[in-house]
């Protein structure tokens, strides 16, 4: 009890000393801030990674799957990390990191396209066209510009849709080129057209506009820095960020609903959790080889967690609620945002959530962006007082 | 045809023009006397992977009827696909196949032996020879997958019924499947012969042959489907993805649903049903009551008017328009359900509809990766899909890997195929096909995407010990900034893992076929005489109404035709014919780059 009433007494706070960067007078494309999106899909099942030893409602759910408290990686007296979260034991040691829990929304979705679209657009059971990361950018500038999001994919993710902009799509930098023969292709000229003929005109315009300076921020990239063996598509931002690119919204994503660990999790879900924490640590840390970790804010999700009782398979079945992270030197490391209980469960078996997603994403807009929420969310949320 | 007349699609199509036409898709059929060569491409670029000049005007020639009766019904000849060659490099032991190394290793500790691979007596890593084994049946698994690509690459590209090809394709994307998980190639290709075989018939004995596939019974984990614990995934993706689309169902349908299907197993390349593991209780499923079944629940399922809406709505986004209004969705449902949701009588009313051929829907579909790189080739009146490029990492890298859909919902078509740095892949395949690359890696020789076990294998023949030839190249091993992936790789003394990606490496080398790597037969200026073009305009024109859907840019193609002028030293064809070749291919790079090439 006394860290739940802990955390509801710090929860919903705004800190008016909490814009580090944004508030700053200064308007250098280089030194604005950055929000860096990580996109874990499939749905990670937050209790087997922040695992409350201390409740043991949890080892009563999860009697097979649960991790014994001397298995996990050290966090405090009533969590441990997922042993595969060195990377984030790290920063929270470093006190850069925040944990935020119970995020969810009303009546939750357990499809992962409809729950994914739900966080992508950041309007359950609602819809809108564009998606939040994208009206973040229409908020910045509201006509057309190169380069506003980047968005590491093979293909375009909704929360980038932009009703102004083009997002800035590539999966591999090095291959980001319209190779010629002899010099003789001609990059199209800008045409106006509508529909879908208009659409991919908009495009090309992008890419040849963009191209170049992608390459060139890859080719002279270089790092000594450990990213592990799945790096989440970091040091590519990274290189971005080295070149001065004027981009202050990036996403990137685990791909392929890899997280979707209904079936033999416990190795699986590990080394998932290895390859995304490695990334994320090292990321930090290659942003401060080069000066720039002052300047960068990570926020991670999921479309959803996972159903708190274990199944018979060694696995988990999609559940709601589940734990967000947002890291960075800006960050006030802690817990933030009431625990679910694991007793009173909801919508069979699920965690009822108490932090709206959108709160999440309001804090980064608010006090990291400096981008009012309303204008994009469509509603006023309590923000949450996660900065340093 | 007199299916058609006779049938339920002549009831149907009475009872339309009865109607008010207000907002209602026009699906009456198209005035014969409109039917020229351009609705013929127009029906072979949909219904097909695009059409060379020739079928254009075959097809133009026929009535409307008789070319979408093509189309659907294919040609009295029978088609002369070739079966899939195997390589032989499937052993019993591998399946079932377990689902992970670990999982792998745990067996071969519990029982001495996994893969048909015993424990080593004593001595060094006494589980290496299980690891290596493992790591060979991955490889070899997605090597044998790349094959199978290649082989139904070369169906559509030859096929005498594209259609059956291009419904195998959108049905692949339906019920998407990944090798990935599935690994198991056999599985895969199994999966595919059903969507070629049934793709165009009844959903509902594809949708219970799909339910009891294979390679979809282990990509939804179904083989752990037992009454004490309904497997609910399996459950929500026939529902959500497969069928009825989301919001149309309860979380308790879910859960009902998930024990009619228990018991639902696969046994090598048979679906079998586990009695003792079937929930043969009461279920209440979609309000109704009874021991349901899984294909009783299917047929539930089909009951449900908006089954027929997202069935019937998927389809006719995929073929005529993804701009499709949510009122129209009914209409589409109804007709599907009236046929009783035979897909091939459906694709025939779609195909002779005056919605399918009216202006705006035509050069309005952005095509798919797949279709644009067949639909390439096909006009390029190539009689094979060549080796050079590579058709699985050029199909992958513009986003659509045969056998490798990213998620279990499928490919998002339309614009999401397209990117900034898509676009340009897009042209650069063009390139890559009318200039194929001199230092082009076969990527089924060279592991590409696994390029470190070539540095351990570079270090072990320099006689270096296994610890030290599998550490990671360049990251710096000795400060407290490495990563925990990058520490956990060697932690068990019993094998080790980067040993064992090396070695299955080369196992499945010696055991997978080579694919062949001809580079395209082109030969352009033949073609371009043939046509008895004499000037550099008419080339241009030729190739734009042979590869476009839409009229280029008057300027877009005055700059076309000055750059094809140049190039040639001359306006005549005809003295410029001994070196043209290349000079046409240039030009022919530069179009095809174009942003309205895209279009379909």
């Amino acid at each position: 009890m006394r860290r739940r009433q802990l955390l509801k007494s710090t929860a919903g706070l705004v800190t008016a000393g909490a814009w580090p960067l944004a508030a700053m007078a200064v308007d250098d494309a280089q030194s604005r801030p950055i929000l860096v999106a990580i996109e874990l899909s499939g749905g990670n099942d937050g209790l087997n990674s922040i695992v409350p030893h201390g409740d043991d409602a949890y080892y009563q759910q999860r009697p097979t799957l649960g991790i014994a408290k001397d298995q996990l990686l050290p966090l405090d007296d009533h969590f441990g990390f997922n042993p595969g979260m060195l990377g984030l034991q790290r920063l929270w040691q470093e006190g850069q990191l925040a944990i935020v829990h119970g995020c969810g929304y009303e009546r939750p979705s357990f499809s992962h396209f409809t729950s994914m679209a739900y966080w992508h657009t950041a309007a359950p059971h609602s819809g809108n066209e564009f998606g939040w990361m994208g009206r973040v950018a229409d908020q910045l500038a509201n006509t057309r510009q190169e380069d506003m999001i980047i968005n590491v994919a093979a293909s375009q993710s909704l929360a980038v849709k932009s009703r102004h902009h083009t997002p800035l799509v590539f999966d591999d930098p090095a291959r980001f080129q319209r190779r010629r023969w002899m010099q003789s292709t001609q990059d199209t000229p800008a045409q106006t057209h509508s529909g879908n003929r208009g659409f991919l005109h908009a495009v090309n315009t992008s890419a040849v506009t963009s191209s170049e300076k992608i390459r060139q921020a890859w080719r002279n990239y270089q790092t000594p820095v450990d990213y592990g063996i799945a790096p989440l598509d970091l040091p590519k931002v990274t290189a971005c960020i080295q070149a001065g690119l004027p981009t202050q919204l990036y996403y990137v994503t685990f791909r392929n609903n890899a997280f979707d660990t209904h079936v033999q999790q416990p190795a699986l879900h590990r080394r998932l959790l290895s390859y995304a924490c490695d990334g994320i640590y090292g990321f930090i840390k290659d942003l401060e080889r080069i000066g720039q970790a002052h300047r960068v804010m990570v926020m991670v999700f999921s479309e959803f967690g996972r159903r708190v009782p274990q199944n018979a398979n060694m696995g988990t079945d999609h559940g709601s609620a589940n734990v967000m992270f947002m890291a960075g030197h800006g960050i006030k490391g802690g817990h933030y945002g009431d625990l679910p209980s694991l007793t009173n469960l909801v919508d069979g078996d699920n965690l009822a959530y108490t932090t709206d997603f959108r709160q999440v994403y309001a804090t980064a807009m608010e006090g990291w962006l400096g981008v009012p929420h309303e204008p994009v969310l469509g509603a006023s949320f309590n923000t949450l007082p996660v900065f340093a | 045809m007199q299916r058609l007349l006779g049938g339920p699609v002549g009831l149907y199509l009475a009872c339309c023009l009865s109607l008010p036409v207000a907002a209602e898709l026009d699906l009456a059929p198209i005035d014969a006397e409109q039917w020229d060569a351009a609705h013929a491409a127009h029906l072979l670029s949909r219904a097909g992977f695009g059409g060379t000049p020739q079928e254009v005007r075959a097809l133009a020639t026929m009535s409307p009827d008789n070319a979408v009766g093509l189309m659907v019904d294919g040609s009295k000849r029978r088609a002369n696909n070739s079966e899939f060659q195997h390589s032989g490099v499937f052993e019993p032991g591998l399946d079932p196949f377990p689902p992970s190394r670990p999982a792998t290793t745990a067996m071969a500790k519990a029982q001495g032996e996994a893969l048909g691979v015993k424990v080593k007596a004593g001595g060094n890593r006494p589980l290496q020879p299980v690891v290596n084994k493992f790591f060979y049946w991955l490889r070899a698994s997605r090597l044998e997958t790349d094959r199978v690509a290649y082989w139904w690459a070369n169906r559509m590209l030859l096929s005498e019924q594209p259609l059956e090809e291009k419904m195998a394709l959108f049905w692949h994307g339906h019920f998407a499947t990944n090798e990935d998980k599935v690994r198991d190639y056999r599985k895969m290709l199994l999966q595919l012969q059903t969507f070629q075989a049934l793709g165009l018939g009844s959903f509902r004995e594809l949708l219970i042959a799909l339910a009891q596939d294979p390679a979809m019974l282990v990509f939804l984990d179904a083989g752990v489907n037992t009454k004490d614990s309904p497997n609910e995934n399996f459950a929500r993706e026939i529902m959500e993805l497969f069928s009825m689309g989301v919001g149309n169902y309860g979380e308790a349908d879910v859960q009902e649903a998930a024990r009619a299907f228990t018991g639902w197993n696969v046994q090598g390349l048979q679906f079998v049903v586990n009695e003792a593991q079937h929930d043969t209780t009461q279920k209440t499923f979609l309000g109704h009551q009874g021991n349901f079944d899984g294909e009783e629940i299917i047929d539930l399922i089909l009951q449900q008017p908006v089954t027929a809406e997202f069935i019937g709505s998927k389809i006719y986004r995929y073929f005529v328009s993804d701009a499709l209004q949510s009122a129209d969705q009914e209409q589409l449902g109804s007709l599907l359900r009236e046929l009783d949701y035979n897909v091939g009588e459906y694709l025939r009313v779609l195909l002779l509809s005056r919605d399918f051929y009216s202006p705006d829907k035509r050069g309005e579909r952005i095509k798919g990766p797949v279709e644009m790189m067949i639909s390439t080739y096909r006009r390029m009146g190539l009689s094979e899909v060549p080796g050079v490029p590579d058709f699985n990492v050029v199909s992958g890298a513009l986003g659509q890997r045969l056998m490798h859909p990213p998620t279990v919902a499928g490919w998002s078509e339309g614009r999401s195929w397209i990117t900034p740095s898509l676009m340009f892949e897009r042209g650069n395949f063009v390139l890559d096909v009318l200039f194929p690359d001199i230092g082009f890696v076969p990527p089924d020789r060279y592991p590409s995407y696994t390029a470190e076990i070539v540095n351990v294998q570079n270090r072990l023949r320099q006689g270096m010990s296994v610890s030290a030839a599998t550490k990671p190249t360049g990251v710096d091993s000795d400060s407290t900034g490495m990563a925990a992936s990058n520490m956990l790789t060697d932690a068990d003394e019993d094998f080790n893992t980067r040993l064992g990606s090396m070695r299955g490496w080369q196992m499945a080398l010696e055991r997978v076929q080579p694919i062949p790597r001809r580079p395209a037969k082109l030969n352009l200026a033949e073609q371009v005489l043939q046509h008895e073009l004499t000037t550099v305009a008419q080339v241009i024109d030729y190739w734009e109404s042979l590869f476009f859907s839409v009229a280029l840019n008057p300027e877009v193609k005055a700059d076309l035709v000055r750059t094809l002028r140049s190039e040639l030293g001359t306006d005549n064809l005809i003295d410029a014919q001994s070196y043209m070749e290349e000079p046409l291919r240039k030009v022919l790079h530069q179009m095809l780059s174009l942003p309205e090439y895209q279009l379909g």
